[in-house]
């Protein structure tokens, strides 16, 4: 898309701000949405790192078959925090770090609506980040539990998942306030005219992610407490031999687990609805329609948990309850991704780097999404529950769907963020690279899992060790890719062409249409009125 | 979609005198309010509930803290809905009206008493026998700088 040069605004009213705080306080004890936006990006793109080189400690391990790099004590460890990690380390705060940057900007708001509390649900992070990494030096190691600390392995782990438990409280904390904050900003500080139903899609998405968020974490919270009451006070929750049931942990966990899997995709299709019609040059097809399929999707997000526990045994009528009912998530779904496709539908599509990564996740997540409908059959999912069919399927839905998402959304608003354009070319490579190196790592992991190998092990038959090796391969190529997005940002940030205004004419919310680029540190004092 | 021209919304003249009135802006639907914190509330309990039925009763306090969070954050958010600041100049007497989380209060200056004191930070406030009250905190730092200019002419005498 030609970059589109339109008028400087007038900000003559954000001149006292220019004088904005500098130093390490400026971080530190920031209240302002968009530096708190641009923490979070970093603190996420930081654990992304940490996990990606966990997920290339167990590729190399399991890059032949046999025990070469580490103990397998080590690798259950790597497994376990590769996904804590990734899921409450990277992706649910990049997508925290949109919201902070943007919910205020498209509905008009000057921040958030408290904005104390927003620099304390970010600065949480790093601690539980710390916590995490830690356990990993705890006696007898990281707890090598998986990440979905299941019962009674992990109340018999060592010291490592008291550091684990306590670090998963405070990212919940972080998640909670973080909700809270964005519940009522979007309910109380939309600028004149911005009514509920012409809100920008993503603003909905995350209005319907922090509902989720605050109705599921209390569940997370008592499950791993319970955890550690059992570990170390004495109760029996989840110990057979005390009258507990380490099957009840596995309700609760999936109870909060399943819709920890919307709560990192809505968001993702809050980002797709903004990039795809800004490149479609059209209006998203179906707003209304996507608003109520978003929810639809939370709804059923709480209906469908027993789906992850087939084979942990329950009555034939519950397999078929919630077989159905996950089948059933497939029509929101599907409804989405009509509209994404009727949007492009005979708009004037052009494909720069934001919208590469937005069709690759389109393409992607909707293979995902098709092999998590095959997953919900019942006699199919007791075949391959556990192996790396599973293994596959979930990351097409969070490195395919949030994973591209996030960058095709970083790509659209970094010149919004920093007043500069990234490089085209280096940004398409990336994106390239990215499809070609995912695809090379989890496309054959569907086949491994169908031909039956584990999820979790060291080692494996000889029988799997070609296409182990293709996956290796691809997943240092996928990491690799990722220092160039790294290369990309920071060259776009320090030496970056200037953008426009409107750097994307199709682009039309408010951050596009009334503010300089960079956005200025204090935005919208005055509201604007939408007509 | 269009800006809203500042000083217009900042400044009402009319016949007799001058009146400023401007409230925190709020887009705030109670009935919406009520509705997303009922149903987050009765859902958290459902299932906070459901699943101490099943013996996992320590779910209960987690969320009895977290219902109490949101709720206090929805407090607060209504207790400044409704806040407002007034200035109406009305002969020689100045009446200034501020509704401040829920608090209202009046005051009434003299207009050949009253001083304007504005801050370093860009702050406006009336000044009079010992009192100090502080006007255009809902003002962006151009709207407060119109405002601030608009009543030292009046004050002075310049504008009537």
């Amino acid at each position: 898309m030609s970059a589109v040069h339109a008028p400087t605004h007038d900000h003559g009213h954000d001149d006292h701000h220019a004088h904005k705080p500098s130093g390490i306080m400026r971080w530190v004890a920031s209240t302002n949405h968009k530096d708190i936006g641009t923490m979070y990006l970093w603190f996420s793109f930081a654990m992304f790192l940490v996990g990606g080189v966990m997920a290339l400690i167990i590729r190399s391990e399991l890059f032949q078959p046999g025990l070469q790099i580490v103990k397998p004590e080590f690798f259950n460890s790597m497994t376990t925090y590769h996904g804590l990690i990734m899921v409450f380390g990277a992706i649910m705060p990049a997508f925290v770090g949109f919201a902070n940057w943007l919910i205020p900007m498209q509905i008009g708001a000057p921040d958030m609506a408290f904005p104390r509390m927003n620099n304390l649900s970010f600065w949480l992070l790093p601690p539980a980040a710390l916590l995490l990494i830690a356990a990993q030096f705890a006696p007898g190691g990281g707890a090598g539990v998986g990440w979905t600390l299941y019962a009674p392995l992990s109340t018999q782990a060592g010291p490592a998942m008291d550091l684990t438990i306590f670090a998963i409280h405070i990212l919940g904390m972080s998640s909670i306030m973080g909700s809270i904050n964005i519940i009522t900003t979007i309910l109380n500080m939309r600028a004149p005219g911005m009514g509920l139903m012409k809100m920008p899609l993503f603003c909905w998405t995350w209005l319907i992610t922090a509902y989720l968020l605050v109705a599921v974490m209390p569940v997370l919270a008592g499950a791993v407490t319970m955890t550690l009451t059992d570990r170390h006070f004495g109760t029996h929750f989840f110990n057979a031999a005390g009258g507990g049931d380490p099957v009840l942990y596995q309700h609760i966990f999936w109870f909060f687990g399943h819709p920890e899997v919307y709560i990192i995709a809505i968001p993702a299709f809050g980002v797709v609805s903004q990039v795809i019609p800004a490149f479609s040059r059209k209006p998203l097809f179906g707003y209304a329609s996507m608003v109520y399929a978003t929810a639809s999707i939370a709804i059923l997000s709480f209906m469908v948990w027993a789906h992850h526990m087939y084979t942990a045994g329950m009555p034939v009528e519950a397999q078929l309850y919630f077989m159905y009912a996950t089948v059933l998530i497939a029509i929101p779904t599907g409804v989405k991704v009509f509209n994404w496709v009727a949007t492009m539908w005979k708009g004037s599509l052009t494909f720069e780097t934001p919208m590469l990564f937005a069709l690759g996740f389109l393409f992607l997540f909707t293979l995902g999404g098709f092999t998590g409908l095959v997953l919900s059959i019942v006699p199919v999912d007791i075949q391959l529950h556990d192996t790396y069919y599973v293994v596959a399927h979930f990351h097409y839905v969070m490195v395919a769907g949030a994973l591209f998402s996030a960058f095709a959304g970083i790509y659209f608003w970094l010149p919004k963020w920093t007043g500069r354009m990234y490089n085209e070319t280096l940004g398409k490579w990336h994106f390239w690279l990215s499809l070609v190196f995912f695809n090379v790592t989890f496309f054959v992991q569907h086949f491994l899992g169908l031909a039956g190998m584990p999820r979790r092990i060291p080692d494996y038959s000889l029988q799997f060790a070609e296409f182990n090796m293709i996956s290796s391969i691809g997943a240092f190529g996928f990491g690799l890719s990722q220092l160039l997005f790294l290369y990309i940002v920071i060259k776009c940030i320090t030496s970056g062409e200037k953008a426009a205004d409107r750097q994307w004419e199709g682009a039309d919310s408010l951050e596009w249409t009334h503010l300089p680029s960079p956005a200025p540190w204090h935005s919208f004092e005055t509201p604007p009125v939408v007509k | 979609m269009s800006k809203e021209p500042v000083f217009e919304s900042i400044l009402e003249h009319d016949g007799a005198g001058f009146t400023y009135f401007r409230r925190h802006a709020s887009s705030l639907d109670l009935r919406l309010l009520a509705m997303v914190f009922g149903s987050l509330a009765a859902f958290s309990v459902v299932i906070a509930a459901g699943f101490a039925m099943a013996g996992a009763w320590l779910i209960i306090p987690f969320a009895g803290v977290e219902i109490a969070a949101l709720g206090t954050a929805a407090c607060m958010i209504l207790r400044r809905a409704g806040d407002f600041e007034r200035l109406a100049f009305s002969g020689d007497r100045i009446l200034i009206e501020v509704r401040e989380r829920g608090l209202a209060r009046q005051f009434e200056f003299h207009r050949s008493w009253a001083r304007l004191v504005t801050g370093e930070t860009g702050s406006v406030a009336l000044r009079s026998h010992g009192r100090t009250v502080e006007i255009g905190r809902y003002c962006c730092a151009e709207g407060r700088r119109a405002l601030a200019l608009e009543l030292r002419g009046r004050l002075d005498g310049r504008r009537v």
